[in-house]
């Protein structure tokens, strides 16, 4: 008898994740490929969010593009427009007042501290951990007071300006913000140890989304995930603004998995508090904070600088350059979920499906940072075909 | 800073500075995957990453510039390798086989500048681009792109 039909099997099953989906808390898609439950492929989609803001950046004049950066990011937007800001004034040559430097390092730092609260806390609700959720999004609304105290604002800050920053801080303002990081540390202290001790929290991340030292340099990765694996890169040790004044520990663990980074993340929110109360009773008085506005530069000479921040997610980067007209040549934006969504495709692999969206969470994604894959596999997609006869041996 | 100056002396056109003190070094756009792998193997896997690709579009000059970004660890310094390809066919080697992390650098430069890593084969358009401007077969980060 001659065998002439083949049946193909397909040796995995294609799960979408996203763009919109209950377990992800941004507009990226997921191509998850898997055997069973185990992901053998992962296949990272973007496009969802992109709004071309480099192309924007350049039709724009230098000044009204502070606010443009701004926007890159919701979480994050001071880092955005101190980054940018900075690449500006190097361009320029302005040098703000020692004062101005570290009240941005301020704002940078409460920043840190909501952005590291918040994505603990979305981790602990992705865990089936609601309450945690709760109770962390309730004290970080202090942070988002303090941030309200300081810039004006809760969310978006616009605080920083070419020359310094909009607002200067007076004493009953200070006292107001020592007295909410003097309420704040004993709650993360709270967390830290509930990450540390719950069994149900330390099973669904130890062990999972493993990356060794090697990896995060060879794929780029930056930040809390670097630090996370025993990397110790932090863009805050060039000194940029008042980082070289201001004492503080960069946060390395080893652990290498999921809940390595949420530590780094905990641990370094402690190390801003100290950082913040620091700044509140050493902030230099030499200096206007906010400078004069109309004796701001109206002609900009011809010029390139490249500056990097370490925000909360990791290292950001822009490239500002000026052919000696009113709106830049060409500003170049590199977020660090840019670097740690789209190249991070390996780390899934070996993992269950279940575990891909904790993986995700570890890394902190900011899609509407990133997009302003493809990405693939490491095992063989082989296909493999059976006669009918040998499947229905296979069957018995 | 000079190390890697003295280290691919042989490859650099020139040698200048980006604000604030970022070493740039310029050199021809076929000898770019050469000069990295000197770069890799001096230090290591776990010595150097690649932080940035930016290209930029000079019409008038009928180029694009392509500038690789790279922070060695752990001592944190940025250094730039600086290439100019033709506007009419920018082509580059790819570098993803010696550093994986020049993915989403060179598939963004890709699909917005048209720059065309040969040896990348996840390069393609709409990885950010909106469909309607990747089908008119636009770059959008081209000055003349109309965008």
């Amino acid at each position: 008898m001659t065998v002439d039909k083949v049946i193909e099997i397909p040796v995995s099953l294609e799960v979408p994740i996203g763009p919109q989906h209950p377990a992800l808390h941004e507009p990226v898609m997921l191509k998850v490929y898997a055997e069973g439950e185990e992901v053998v492929k992962v296949e990272v989609n973007t496009g969802y969010n992109h709004r071309g803001i480099e192309r924007l950046t350049e039709k724009n004049s230098f000044y009204r593009n502070i606010f443009i950066v701004s926007r890159v990011c919701g979480i994050c937007n001071i880092v955005h427009s101190d980054v940018y800001v900075r690449a500006v004034e190097q361009v320029m040559d302005i040098e703000p007042s020692r004062r101005a430097k570290y009240l941005r390092v301020l704002a940078m730092e409460l920043e840190r501290i909501h952005s590291h609260m918040i994505i603990n806390a979305i981790m602990a609700e992705i865990l089936g951990y609601d309450t945690l959720f709760m109770y962390i999004m309730r004290d970080r609304e202090k942070v988002m007071k303090a941030k309200e105290i300081l810039t004006g604002n809760r969310v978006l800050g616009d605080y920083l300006m070419v020359g310094g920053v909009r607002r200067d801080l007076n004493e009953v303002d200070r006292e107001r913000l020592k007295n909410i990081l003097v309420k704040l540390e004993p709650e993360v202290w709270k967390y830290i140890k509930v990450f540390e001790e719950d069994e149900t929290l330390w099973k669904r991340l130890r062990g999972v989304g493993v990356i060794k030292p090697r990896d995060v340099t060879l794929h780029g990765l930056v930040g809390p995930t670097a630090r996370g694996s025993g990397v110790n890169i932090d863009a805050r040790r060039e000194g940029y603004d008042a980082y070289g004044e201001v004492p503080f520990n960069i946060i390395v663990r080893s652990d290498m998995d999921s809940w390595g980074r949420m530590m780094v993340r905990w641990h370094e929110t402690i190390e801003s508090i100290s950082m913040c109360k620091y700044i509140l009773e050493n902030l230099p008085s030499n200096g206007p904070a906010v400078p004069d506005e109309t004796r701001l530069p109206r002609k900009f000479p011809v010029g390139e600088a490249f500056a990097r921040v370490e925000a909360p997610r990791g290292e950001l980067t822009y490239y500002v350059m000026s052919d000696g007209r009113q709106n830049p040549y060409r500003v170049k934006i590199r977020t660090p979920s840019f670097n740690n969504i789209i190249n991070s495709g390996f780390s899934y692999i070996g993992h269950t499906i279940a575990d891909v969206p904790v993986i995700l969470t570890s890394y902190d994604p900011c899609i509407s940072c990133m997009e302003r894959a493809i990405i693939t596999d490491l095992r063989r997609g082989e296909r493999m075909y059976l006669r009918f006869k040998d499947l229905s041996t296979r069957l018995k | 800073m000079e190390a890697l100056s003295e280290l691919l002396k042989e490859y650099a056109l020139t040698t200048y500075s980006v604000k604030p003190n970022r070493l740039v070094i310029e050199i021809p756009k076929e000898r770019v995957k050469n000069a990295l792998k000197v770069i890799k193997e001096k230090h290591g896997d776990t010595g150097i990453y690649v932080s940035t690709i930016v290209g930029t579009d000079f019409p008038d000059k009928k180029q694009v510039r392509l500038d690789y970004y790279l922070v060695t660890h752990p001592d944190d310094k940025v250094y730039v390798l600086r290439t100019w390809l033709s506007r009419e066919d920018p082509r580059v080697d790819s570098i993803l086989d010696l550093f994986p992390g020049a993915l989403s650098g060179e598939c963004e430069t890709h699909d917005l500048l048209g720059v065309v890593f040969e040896g990348n084969p996840f390069i393609k358009r709409e990885f950010f681009a909106p469909t309607d401007v990747a089908s008119k077969g636009v770059f959008p980060l081209r000055k003349d792109s109309g965008v």
